[in-house]
Formats: C-alpha cells, structure tokens, sequence
C-alpha cells in the first residue's frame, strides 16, 4: 500500500492546506489530522490562514435573515386552490 | 431519537396530504417554512428572490408530494427543490473562467502570501455586519458559482453533513469536501481586503 503523502514527512504549509480538514473545529483523532494540528500550532501562516477561514464561516453565520413575511403562506395556498378549482372544472367538461 | 420521532412525524403528514388532505399541508408548511426561508434568503441573498423561491418550493411540493418515496427524509427532499429553485432564477454561469480563481489558493509558503496573511482585526462583528462589511459578504458570496454556493450555505450555515449535502446535491462526497474547502478559500480572498484594510 502506498503511503498516505501526509506520512512520508513533515508536513509543508501547501500539504496542510491541501488536507485542511472538512470541518475546521472538528476533533481532529487521525494520525494525519494529529500531525496536521501539530504543524498549525506551531505555523504562523497556517494558523493565521485557519483563523482567516473560521471567520470568514462565522461572519456568514452572523448575517441575519429578514423574518418571514407572514402573507407567504397565504398566497401558497391561494395558488394551490386556484390550481385545484382549475383542474376539477376540466374534469367536470 | 428526535431525528427519527421528526422523520416518523414526517411520514404520517406526507401520507395525509397525498390522500388529499390540506390541512396536512399546512401543518407540513407550517414545520418546514422557516427552514425554506432560511435556506431561499442564504442561497439569493435577496428577499424578493427568497420569496418567489419559498412559494415556488411549497408549490412544487403539493404538485410533486406523490413522487416523494421516503427513501430520503423529506427534508433532504425538500432542500434539493429550494436549491433548485434558486439555482434555476440565476442563468447558469461558466464555471471554468471563476474556478480558474479558485485554483489560485494561497501558498502560505510564498512569501508575498505571507505578507498577506496577517490576522484579521478584532473589529466587533455586530458593528460591522450593519455596514459595508454586509455588503462586502454578499457581494462575495455572489461571486461564487452555484454549485459552490450551495455546497458552502448546506455544509456551513445550515449544518448539513457532507452527507446529506451529497444526496442534495448530487455530487460525491469527496466534491463535496472539495469544493466546500475552495468555497471558503475563495470567500476568504474576497474578503480579505475589507478585513485588513
């Protein structure tokens, strides 16, 4: 079996990047994610670019969503039973 | 167990409105329409796409219900008619030219990256989301082709698995991971300006 790239030696800040993992908070338990975790905490750059990533996501999760206009629903359903009326007068012809 | 009592809760709403009872449908509204909404406005980022998008997925649902097989939960179900909605209102742009950007991910090694890669400021968040920086993001996030868009709003801001995002989506799960990783990375330089300026 070929060795996973990440084992063969330490690790470049690019490798690091290329297997950031999916989830930037996760509990990392690998050996990769270990040595991956390893690098970052002692890398200025990698931890600067991780910081930069997590808050790009957080920054996002913060834009507010306007509240849902109430008459929304209404007009769905005022759709639906127009289309309901329609097809039983055609199957009334 | 919520997860499985809320699939089961599901079922029985699904089977009564496909025998035709609209008072179902409307309980099934009722539970799913925030999560549509939610999803419509962080896809568009514009409220009167948002709402043509919610009426037109809870439209399609009450045409479409009967070809809902449960196989899915209907929330993955429902998620792919949202995204497809919104996805169909935007003219198909060419991926290749915006993913030539997405390519160009920092090298930390380099050393004008380096440079580059300061910490962002601490700047109060709740201070700059009313400001530039709102505007900043959704110009950003605009830039993004859909199918990225998509997978970055399922996996980072409605907390879908890579999992479900596949099944939403279509793609493996692997292009999920990837195109969630040049996702951020991208929205990280498009934003990079405004955070160290």
């Amino acid at each position: 079996m070929k060795p996973h790239p990440l084992h063969k030696h330490l690790f470049s800040c690019t490798e690091v990047y290329a297997h950031l993992c999916d989830n930037l908070d996760e509990q990392l338990d690998s050996e990769s994610c270990r040595q991956i975790k390893a690098h970052i905490a002692g890398c200025e750059n990698c931890t600067a670019l991780l910081d930069s990533l997590k808050k790009t996501v957080y920054l996002y999760r913060k834009c507010p969503v306007p509240k849902l206009p109430s008459r929304l629903k209404s007009e769905v359903f005022a759709v639906i039973n127009v289309a309901k009326q329609k097809k039983k007068k055609i199957s009334h012809r | 167990m919520t997860d499985h009592l809320d699939t089961q809760a599901d079922h029985q709403l699904i089977t009564k409105v496909k025998a035709g009872d609209q008072r179902a449908f409307s309980k099934l509204v009722q539970r799913y329409e925030q999560t549509v909404w939610g999803f419509a406005y962080k896809l568009c980022r514009d409220k009167d796409k948002a709402e043509e998008s919610y009426q037109d997925t809870f439209i399609n649902v009450f045409r479409k219900i009967d070809q809902f097989d449960g196989r899915s939960k209907f929330s993955t179900w429902l998620y792919t008619i949202v995204a497809n909605n919104c996805l169909m209102k935007r003219r198909r742009r060419k991926l290749e030219d915006l993913l030539e950007s997405f390519d160009d991910a920092p090298d930390p090694e380099d050393e004008n990256v380096k440079k580059q890669l300061a910490a962002w400021d601490d700047t109060p968040i709740e201070k700059l989301l009313h400001g530039e920086l709102r505007e900043t993001l959704d110009d950003a996030i605009q830039k993004l082709p859909d199918e990225y868009k998509v997978v970055f709003v399922l996996r980072d801001l409605e907390h879908r698995t890579a999992e479900e995002t596949s099944k939403i989506t279509g793609l493996t799960v692997p292009a999920v991971k990837s195109r969630l990783r040049r996702s951020r990375v991208f929205l990280r330089q498009q934003l990079h300006e405004f955070m160290t300026s």
